[in-house]
């Protein structure tokens, strides 16, 4: 299952983040869920920053597992339970970004910067709770256009 | 671009340009900040009361929209935006649908888990889910997923439940992921057999998209309970046939590949279900093979699915063939070039070997290839993969990478975790002893002090034992393998920045087997290891380690170069006192009769038994002998009193300042023999507990519950004030019992297992003990029986002789039927020549000193965490504690000392100290003051007796001191004796009539000890 999905620049700045599960906060000393998830949406810009292109696209961080992919200046990040199939989910990032290709018409980072909340859109039409929910791009763009329609 | 142009608000434009170009995190900070008050101002007033340029721009409700997304934009930049979010919650209540997905799209990102705000959320929730327009209820669900917490699940579960069966295919596949995060929310209120059901019907729905999410429920459920859905696999298989038939419609074809999400999780839950279930199993290998096949079109999503479906094999029932495909597919993972096919290549092989070690065998190659890879992901994955695969045959191999791997990695988390698997593999597969110490001398080297101390002891243990079948030649032959790799480390560059753990274990083994080296004489080592020793970087404890390996390798050589003559000079004025007292002794022994060293450092004796003469009979002639020629003999009875001052400002420190004597004495104990003197000063302390406790069963849990005071905070103080009672006039004026504790005082020993300081508060003493006596000959018979029972477990046990008079420390004082302590441990093996560090007397021969060596369990208990901080005014109370504590293979002793000591009678007249006989020392009460703080070690005692003051000084004349003292009116006297020319014995006795209570003070907490014992069992 996924646990968050993240979308940051180079320089750590987040352009979408989703939590399918709240963080766990340990015994709630000195922070909160809303804390924890900007602590750790910066250790995971660190982290898939700091790795070379050769290697791996997977990450094993605390209990989960980050896979992330690059595009441009964009780092898009899954996590997500350990015994998941990466390469799946590595995909998965591929297809949310041939989404945003589709919808945006050749995307680049400022159609994100400026519609993150379409992105968002987008997003809750293919992932929900935590699970893939549909995977067919005709069927997620028409109804994202259907919404906007509704504007 | 975008679809529609911008639709921004100049503001919301000019804010994301100013993020964009922003050059730091503190300047990021600023805009938002002024963003954030800018919206506080304009969200207060609605927005319809906007003027401006903005209000112009565009429509209120619009406005109002933007300003949610810029509060979400906020809370993207990890900023606060708490305060806007009741906004967002109206607007989740808009009849406009753009404006309620907003709102619950703002909601649903920032509200916290438990917010309240959640709550009022759930009404329109409940009327969106209920709506006729699909929109709005897709929207609804959207929300529920993510707003709704366990507590509101029961108030929209129907809702969601109705719409499962909903006209449109978006709300049906919503719906059953959303009734499954309920189920994970709140199975109580959403069960596991209404998901069952729901989840059957689901998989059956005529649109693909909801079977497609319907197999994450089902995966998820099967994990759970795979008895749930063995039924449906037949079902599953035909699915993913139809599916590999491209029955679907095309839009579900991703790179040409026929709904790859599907049919991984399809293989998924075939690979969950099948597991131990042969007849679920056989249903689908065929199919695995099939799906398999046509993934496998050199993309990503197809692996991806060849890559599920190895998984499956691997897991279900064994079939030769898809294991063979599976094999087959993890190899050329593996040779991929790519890292990410070679991650799941090495994930696939390690999840096969286990089960079937014979496909690892021709990878071996390729995977180390991938431990070298620079990619840390990939390297942690294949050393778990490594780990699995290790046997008899390959550890060689493999522990060499290891190694290799761990000399570079940087990664301290990592190098934890290698370090020890390495330590697993080598002690489990090991193929003959020199390769074990061959590893291990290098993991020492490379991990250092992330080696688990038992490692090195084990290496340690392995070299003084041999290898058990008692094969002395290639015993020998392995200590020299282990000699020659210590050699070269001591002679390699840096040798002074190895590890501790390294040099302290290649200090024992050149120092017992150094002769063995073929390749380096004797003087070529001594000078190296007195270079070393002298290096200041090191810590106190490998220094020691260095030194005390010098010293026996002089006794080996038989002469004493320069060099070491300079190091030992050195250390004779070291601030350790442990070591400069074994330096002491060792440039007295060298000077005086360097014929003994040989006997002191017997060679290859580490695992040598050792012969304890518990009645110190070697004394006798010289006690004798000093008796003729006019020494007086030993008068405990003088030390008393001044052992209560001690009580005094040790215990009354906290609540008297201002120490006073006590002028009267003290009415008459009622507690006799056992009762042991509270003492002052941490040393002391530290010194009694290691050596006297109680009997188990003398009420020890009301002693602990009489705290007097805790003497823990105020070493140094305590020492002065010690040194001063005897200073200018403290016993010759009013050498008077001043402690109100003592005449009944018990010394509560340190229970064994009890850490640090802690445990000396239960060091109070207490009136009350008064049936010790009667149950000493009773307790004696169980510490005897708990020595057999407990040889060679604990190390360090209690010392041998107490069984004698004094009880042995209990593990718990306060039980009585807590078991005597454990293994006496007189037959110390001087495996690492911990005698040296403890027994600052000359040890003459192998007989190693249980008194030293045995409180070691109990000095390691108080000393946890103040030998560091130990004042250097304080001296001896460290050498135990030091020798115990850091010397890292002291625990060693564990598995050595496995007999139990007899105890023995006592019947000489004289003390004797190792083979030294106590000599009287002829000083005055003035300088017994002054020489009375300087004694680190302090052994209180009690002994039942009818004795008398003179009586007990001619006692302790007879023993081989010399009454300094007898002083009638306090009924005390005092005595003082010389051992080996160095170290220093000062008792105090006071005579009660039915008792004497004696406090024996030296600067080696051995002598203290023993000769406590001594007396207290002559006296009776």
């Amino acid at each position: 299952m996924i646990r968050f999905f993240l979308l940051q620049n180079r320089q750590g700045k987040t352009r979408l983040s989703k939590w399918y599960t709240p963080p766990t906060v340990a015994n709630n000393i000195g922070t909160t869920p809303e804390l924890e998830k900007v602590r750790m949406e910066a250790e995971v810009h660190r982290l898939v920053t700091a790795r070379d292109k050769k290697y791996t696209n997977f990450i094993e961080y605390n209990n989960y597992k980050l896979i992330y992919r690059r595009y441009a200046g964009l780092f898009f990040t899954i996590a997500v339970d350990v015994n998941d199939n990466e390469l799946s989910y590595l995909e998965t990032i591929h297809l949310f970004v041939e989404l945003l290709d589709s919808y945006f018409n050749n995307v680049c980072e400022l159609d994100i910067v400026f519609h993150f909340n379409k992105v968002y859109s987008i997003l809750d039409e293919f992932m929900l709770a935590g699970e893939i929910e549909e995977t067919s791009k005709r069927e997620i763009l028409d109804r994202v256009k259907l919404l906007d329609k509704m504007e | 671009m975008a679809t529609g142009g911008l639709n921004l608000s100049s503001e919301f434009f000019q804010l994301l340009k100013a993020i964009g170009e922003s050059k730091s995190k503190q300047e990021e900070d600023r805009i938002i900040a002024k963003e954030v008050a800018r919206l506080k101002q304009k969200m207060e007033s609605p927005p319809s009361n906007q003027t401006g340029p903005q209000a112009a721009f565009t429509n209120p409700k619009k406005l109002a929209k933007e300003f949610l997304v810029r509060l979400l934009y906020v809370s993207m930049l990890g900023h606060d935006n708490s305060w806007g979010l009741i906004r967002a919650v109206e607007m989740a209540a808009s009849s406009s649908l753009f404006h309620k997905r907003t709102g619950y799209l703002v909601c649903g990102a920032c509200l916290p888990p438990d917010h309240e705000f959640r709550f009022m959320l759930v009404n329109q929730m409940q009327r969106d889910l209920s709506s006729p327009n699909v929109l709005e209820c897709s929207g609804g669900v959207l929300a529920c997923t993510s707003i709704i917490t366990s507590d509101m699940v029961p108030a929209v579960a129907g809702e969601v439940t109705k719409l499962l069966s909903h006209d449109s295919a978006t709300i049906r596949k919503k719906a059953i992921l959303c009734l499954q995060r309920f189920y994970q929310l709140a199975p109580e209120v959403v069960t596991q057999e209404e998901m069952k059901k729901h989840v059957e019907k689901a998989l059956c729905d005529k649109d693909p998209a909801v079977m497609g999410s319907t197999l994450n429920v089902i995966e998820s459920l099967s994990l759970e309970n795979k008895a749930l859905f063995k039924h449906i696999v037949p079902s599953l298989v035909a699915i993913l046939k139809q599916i590999g038939d491209r029955r679907l419609p095309a839009e579900y074809d991703y790179h040409r590949l026929p709904a790859p999400w599907m049919q991984m999780k399809l293989i998924r839950i075939l690979g969950i279900l099948g597991q131990a279930d042969i007849v679920a199993s056989q249903g689908m290998y065929e199919i695995l093979n099939e799906a398999m096949k046509k993934a496998d079109s050199g993309i990503n999503a197809g692996y991806a699915v060849v890559y599920e479906c190895v998984k499956t094999i691997v897991s279900i029932y064994p079939n030769a063939a898809l294991l063979d495909a599976a094999a087959e597919a993890i190899s050329r993972f593996i040779q991929s070039r790519s890292n990410n096919l070679k991650y799941l290549g090495v994930t696939g092989l390690a999840m096969i070997v286990e089960s079937h070690p014979k496909y690892a065998a021709q990878h071996q190659l390729a995977v180390m290839d991938c431990l070298e890879d620079p990619d840390e992901t990939l390297q942690v994955k294949t050393l778990d993969l490594l780990y699995r695969m290790t046997n008899p045959v390959n550890v060689e191999f493999i522990s060499e990478k290891l190694v290799h791997f761990l000399s570079q990695t940087p990664d301290l988390f990592l190098k934890q975790v290698l370090t020890d698997r390495v330590c697993k593999i080598a002690e489990r597969y090991a193929p003959n002893n020199a390769w074990y110490c061959k590893t291990i001398t290098q993991l020492l080297r490379v991990s250092g002090d992330l080696v688990q101390q038992e490692v090195a002891q084990n290496l340690m243990s392995l070299l003084a034992e041999g290898t058990g079948d008692d094969d002395e030649e290639s015993d020998m032959l392995l200590r020299q393998t282990a000699v020659e790799m210590m050699v070269k480390q001591l002679f390699s560059e840096h040798a002074g920045a190895l590890p501790k753990i390294l040099l302290e274990t290649m200090a024992w083994c050149l120092g017992e087997y150094g002769y063995l080296s073929a390749e380096t004489s004797l003087d070529m080592l001594l000078e190296q290891l007195c270079e070393l020793a002298e290096t200041r970087s090191l810590p106190i404890t490998t220094r020691k380690c260095l030194v005390t390996a010098v010293m026996k390798l002089v006794a080996q050589a038989g002469t004493c170069p320069p060099a070491a003559a300079a190091v030992i000079d050195e250390y004779t004025r070291s601030k350790d006192m442990d070591l400069q007292a074994r330096c002491l002794e060792f440039q007295t022994i060298l000077t005086h009769c360097p014929q003994l060293l040989p006997e002191i450092f017997p060679v290859d004796a580490s695992a040598e038994d050792v012969q304890v003469d518990p009645n110190l009979s070697f004394l006798d002639g010289y006690v004798q002998q000093c008796l003729h020629q006019g020494a007086q003999p030993y008068d405990a009875s003088i030390y008393d009193d001044d052992d209560d001052d001690d009580d005094g400002y040790g215990y009354g420190g906290a609540s008297q300042p201002e120490p006073s004597f006590k002028m009267t004495p003290y009415e008459k104990p009622q507690t006799p023999a056992q009762a042991m003197m509270a003492m002052a000063g941490a040393g002391q302390l530290r010194s009694a507990a290691q050596s006297i406790s109680l009997p188990p069963g003398s009420g020890g849990g009301s002693m602990i519950s009489q705290p007097k005071a805790d003497t823990t905070p105020q070493l140094s103080l305590n020492t002065r004030n010690v040194a001063n009672v005897w200073g200018k006039g403290g016993l010759s004026q009013a050498p008077q019992p001043a402690s109100t504790q003592t005449p009944t005082t018990t010394h509560i020993p340190t229970p064994a297992p009890a850490p640090s300081w802690g445990a000396s508060k239960t060091s109070v003493s207490t009136p009350k003990a008064p049936e010790l006596p009667q149950k000493t000959a009773e307790q004696l018979e169980r510490e005897r029986q708990a020595a057999a029972l407990f040889g060679g477990i604990v190390p360090g046990a209690a010392p041998v002789p107490s069984a004698m008079s004094l009880p042995v420390p209990a593990p718990v004082p306060a039980t009585p039927a807590a078991p005597p302590p454990p293994a006496p441990s007189a037959p110390e093996v001087d495996l690492l020549d911990l005698s040296i560090w403890d027994t600052p007397a000359p040890a003459p021969g192998p007989v190693v000193d249980s008194f030293d060596v045995a409180p070691a369990s109990l000095a390691i208990v108080e000393t946890v965490s103040d030998t560091e901080d130990e004042p250097v005014s304080v001296p001896a109370p460290a050498p135990i504690p030091a020798a115990t504590m850091d010397d890292p293979f002291a625990s060693m002793m564990g598995g050595l000392q496995d007999e139990p000591l007899e105890s023995f009678p006592a019947a000489s007249s004289k003390f004797e100290y190792n083979g030294v006989p106590m000599a009287p020392l002829q000083i005055t009460t003035a300088q017994f003051g002054q020489q009375w703080g300087n004694c680190a070690a302090t052994t209180p005692t009690s002994v039942q007796t009818t004795m008398n003051l003179t009586a007990l000084l001619a006692k302790l004349e007879e023993v081989g001191a010399h009454p300094v003292e007898a002083i009638a009116a306090s009924n005390e006297g005092i005595a003082a004796g010389m051992i080996g020319g160095a170290q220093l014995v000062l008792i105090h006795g006071r005579v009660t009539g039915s008792s004497v209570e004696m406090t024996i003070k030296s600067t080696d907490t051995g002598i203290a000890t023993s000769l406590a014992l001594f007396l207290s069992s002559a006296m009776r």
